[in-house]
């Protein structure tokens, strides 16, 4: 049987149908191809961006304002993460009228129709570091729709009363709780009832607990044994050799003990550390212990201490009475504009002082974290920020405009403060 | 016309007057003890922790005490009425913060803020005085009460104020040395001969002892007792307003803490100066002893680099051993030891017995 001729115009034809189907299918290919490349794209851009309902990134200003350098987040992973995410926030508009209220009056409702109830609660709140701190809370919690209820509770250095508070709010099933532990192990009981109730527990500027990631969620801050070897590098290099010596806030409390336990082995041998004293965070106790200590130790060369403007308020008073200049080389934690304006003040080249950040806004990843942990996300047991001293020489903590009390590194706008403090 | 029952020699008599002499004039000098007390600490610190007998330590102890006397001074006045004051830490709080807020950084606005500092002293003193006093509640609770009152006030008030130094005018006066010694020393000082002479020197101030020495015996002299009281509550007040301004000018600046040391403190100054709970008299100067002894024994305790642990022990001991040898113990002890004794009577044959 003769197979029949395909014509010239037919086999033009199909030769014309095979191309388009081929190219056809190229197109869709690549169509399906791309769209998948823009999926992973996509996705490789959505995990840039964030997860958990945040996004992980933040202005580079906002971090250089309040970490010193825009370097200085945790170094990889969820805790960096969680930390642009936190910053990431401090950007959005909130209604500053609406965070007055509610600073004023320790809590109200955030009118969004949130069902999320969240609580800052802490022992002591009655200085204006604990204030301001108060206020990162309520502007970081106003940046989620989701939160109806913004608690705040401070028990003014009252253990049994600290305690009530934390079993209050576990009682009023609140959905996160942040706090900063001044009694520290003596809340572990109520930080084990928390985890029990299944209401997620952080704590900022490393106020360590026993068991972060087992007793409560996370603890946010620089770690301390760090921030002791820095304190003992600035020694080693500006001391080199003499007495120093160590104060400390209230007896037994972690952020002391912490720094402590790390500078003296870290200290040069030919420095002796010749006390090592509480004051409570307290001006009037600073100026006892230095007062003492410079009567013991008249030549005494450097001082590491935490709180800044207690050492301005006490630590210059006991010098000044006692008729000494303060030739002294000091490493503290916190930055208060105070320390800053009070150092320059005094117009002392061999007065050489070293700080760091105060944390206020680490307060905003504690919460944020805890946000992230109510969506399911493994949160880490502790998120630690670098360390780096800043030499009040060349970065002064004396900034114009705010209270003497406060930190420049902050993220409260200064309308705000301002308005918090008229 | 009584006659002695028995025989008594003399020499026997001659002693018990002696006894009864000695009896008086140790029961007087009561508020010796804690003199003595202090001497031997000022001794003792000369050999264990010189250091704290150098100017860098006066520097910090003379003021401090101060305001420790003063305060001590008020607690006195109501000890003095057997009853006791517990808002002294709230009206410091409230009061230190009043001159920073009303003061406002404004040299101009001093005085009005040490006035409205003062005026809460008496005003918190006298509401104090008016429930102990006429109303006649608990002293110990009332006050407590009341304290707490204040300095939820303070704390409120505190909220608003961001600033928290007091005005340069108060903080240089501090730094003022007459005589290379701190002005705020010789301020308290001058406050404290005042209250002693007008307690010792005027009918008033008698009137203000004898009420408190007995009460009864006052009243049925016609002394109005309870205006007394509320006098004393109001005048403790005043002089604890007192302190915190002088605290405030030491301090330049006024923080949460400020006032807190002064709730026992002054309560154990006054028990260890002789002054007894159960009320009567008091000495202002040996109260002023007490309070250099308790301030100089702390920075000795500091000096000598004890933990802080140990520091508290032998300051709670101190305060123990002080109270067990207050004057108001010894002078009670001697006085049962020393009373003298009706003569045993002996009945002996053919002496008739005197009735009459």
């Amino acid at each position: 049987m003769q197979v029949p001729k395909v014509s010239e115009g037919r086999r033009w034809r199909l030769g014309v149908g095979v191309t388009l189907v081929v190219v056809a299918l190229f197109v869709v290919a690549a169509a399906l191809g791309s769209t998948s490349s823009t999926k992973s794209a996509g996705s490789a851009k959505a995990k840039a961006a964030g997860k958990y309902g945040e996004v992980y990134k933040a202005d580079p200003k906002i971090l250089a304002k309040t970490l010193f350098n825009a370097k200085l987040l945790p170094p990889r992973g969820m805790a960096r993460n969680i930390a642009l995410a936190a910053y990431g926030r401090a950007s959005k508009k909130v209604n500053f009228n609406l965070a007055l209220k509610c600073w004023k009056n320790d809590g109200c409702s955030t009118g969004t129709g949130g069902k999320l109830k969240v609580a800052y609660i802490e022992p002591f709140g009655e200085n204006v570091y604990r204030h301001i701190s108060k206020m990162e809370f309520i502007l970081q919690a106003l940046t989620y729709k989701s939160i109806g209820k913004i608690i705040y509770r401070s028990a003014h250095s009252d253990l049994n009363r600290a305690l009530a508070d934390f079993r209050a709010m576990i009682a009023q099933r609140v959905d996160a709780i942040v706090t900063y532990p001044d009694f520290a192990d003596a809340e572990l009981p109520v930080f084990r009832q928390a985890k029990r109730a299944g209401i997620p527990v952080a704590t900022y500027a490393w106020g360590y607990v026993t068991g972060p990631g087992t007793n409560y969620t996370t603890v946010v801050g620089e770690n301390v044994c760090k921030l002791g070897r820095a304190y003992a590098k600035i020694m080693n290099k500006y001391v080199k050799s003499g007495e120093i010596a160590f104060m400390g806030g209230f007896p037994g409390n972690p952020l002391s003990a912490g720094w402590q336990k790390c500078e003296r082995p870290a200290l040069n041998k030919s420095i002796k550390v010749v006390a090592s004293e509480p004051t409570n965070w307290d001006a009037s106790k600073v100026q006892q212990v230095v007062s003492g200590i410079l009567a013991a130790h008249p030549k005494i060369k450097g001082w590491s201490y935490e709180y800044g403007l207690g050492m301005a308020q006490g630590a210059f008073q006991a010098y000044k009475a006692a008729g000494k200049p303060f030739n002294a080389v000091l490493t503290l934690r916190t930055d208060d504009v105070g320390m800053g304006c009070k150092t320059r003040a005094l117009k002392n080249p061999k007065l050489k002082v070293y700080y760091y950040t105060a944390g206020n806004s680490q307060i905003r990843v504690a919460l944020t974290a805890l946000m992230m942990r109510l969506k399911g996300a493994k949160i880490p047991p502790k998120i630690v920020f670098p360390i780096q001293l800043q030499n009040e020489a060349k970065r002064t903590e004396c900034v114009k405009g705010y209270p003497q009390e406060a930190s420049a590194t902050s993220l409260v706008p200064l309308k705000l403060l301002h308005r918090m403090y008229p | 016309m009584n006659a002695r029952v028995g025989t008594e020699g003399p020499a026997l008599h001659a002693g018990r007057r002696m006894t009864s002499l000695l009896a008086d004039a140790l029961v007087g000098a009561r508020f010796l003890s804690v003199w003595i007390a202090t001497g031997v600490l000022l001794l003792v610190a000369k050999i264990i922790a010189p250091e704290a007998l150098q100017s860098t330590s006066w520097s910090f102890v003379l003021p401090y005490m101060t305001v420790l006397a003063i305060a001590a001074l008020g607690q006195m006045l109501v000890i003095m009425h057997a009853g006791i004051d517990l808002s002294t830490p709230g009206v410091m709080f409230l009061g230190g913060y009043l001159i920073v807020g009303v003061g406002h950084h404004d040299n101009g606005r001093l005085w009005i803020a040490i006035l409205a500092c003062l005026g809460l002293g008496v005003l918190v003193g006298l509401i104090n005085g008016i429930l102990v006093g006429i109303l006649r509640l608990n002293p110990l609770i009332v006050t407590l009460a009341v304290g707490q009152i204040v300095l939820a006030e303070g704390l409120r008030y505190a909220n608003g104020l961001a600033e928290a130094e007091v005005p340069s005018r108060l903080s240089s006066f501090a730094q003022k040395r007459p005589l290379d010694i701190s002005a705020v020393f010789w301020t308290g000082a001058a406050i404290t001969v005042v209250v002693a002479l007008l307690l010792r020197y005027t009918a008033p101030g008698r009137r203000f002892q004898a009420v408190g020495a007995n009460p009864r015996a006052a009243w049925m002299a016609g002394v109005h007792v309870r205006a007394h009281v509320v006098f004393a509550y109001a005048a403790a007040g005043t002089l604890y307003a007192l302190a915190a301004v002088l605290l405030a000018s030491i301090r330049v600046s006024v923080d949460p803490a400020f006032g807190a040391a002064y709730l026992l403190a002054p309560i154990a100054a006054v028990v260890i100066a002789g002054a007894s709970l159960a009320g009567g008299l008091a000495s202002a100067t040996s109260t002023w002893v007490a309070a250099f002894g308790l301030t100089l024994l702390n920075q000795v305790l500091l000096i000598r680099g004890l933990s802080t642990g140990m520091q508290f022990v032998v300051f709670g001991a101190a305060i123990i051993v002080g109270m067990l040898i207050s004057g108001d113990r010894i002078a009670s002890l001697l006085g049962r030891l020393l009373r003298p004794r009706p003569a045993p009577a002996r009945i002996a044959s053919g002496v008739e017995q005197d009735t009459g």
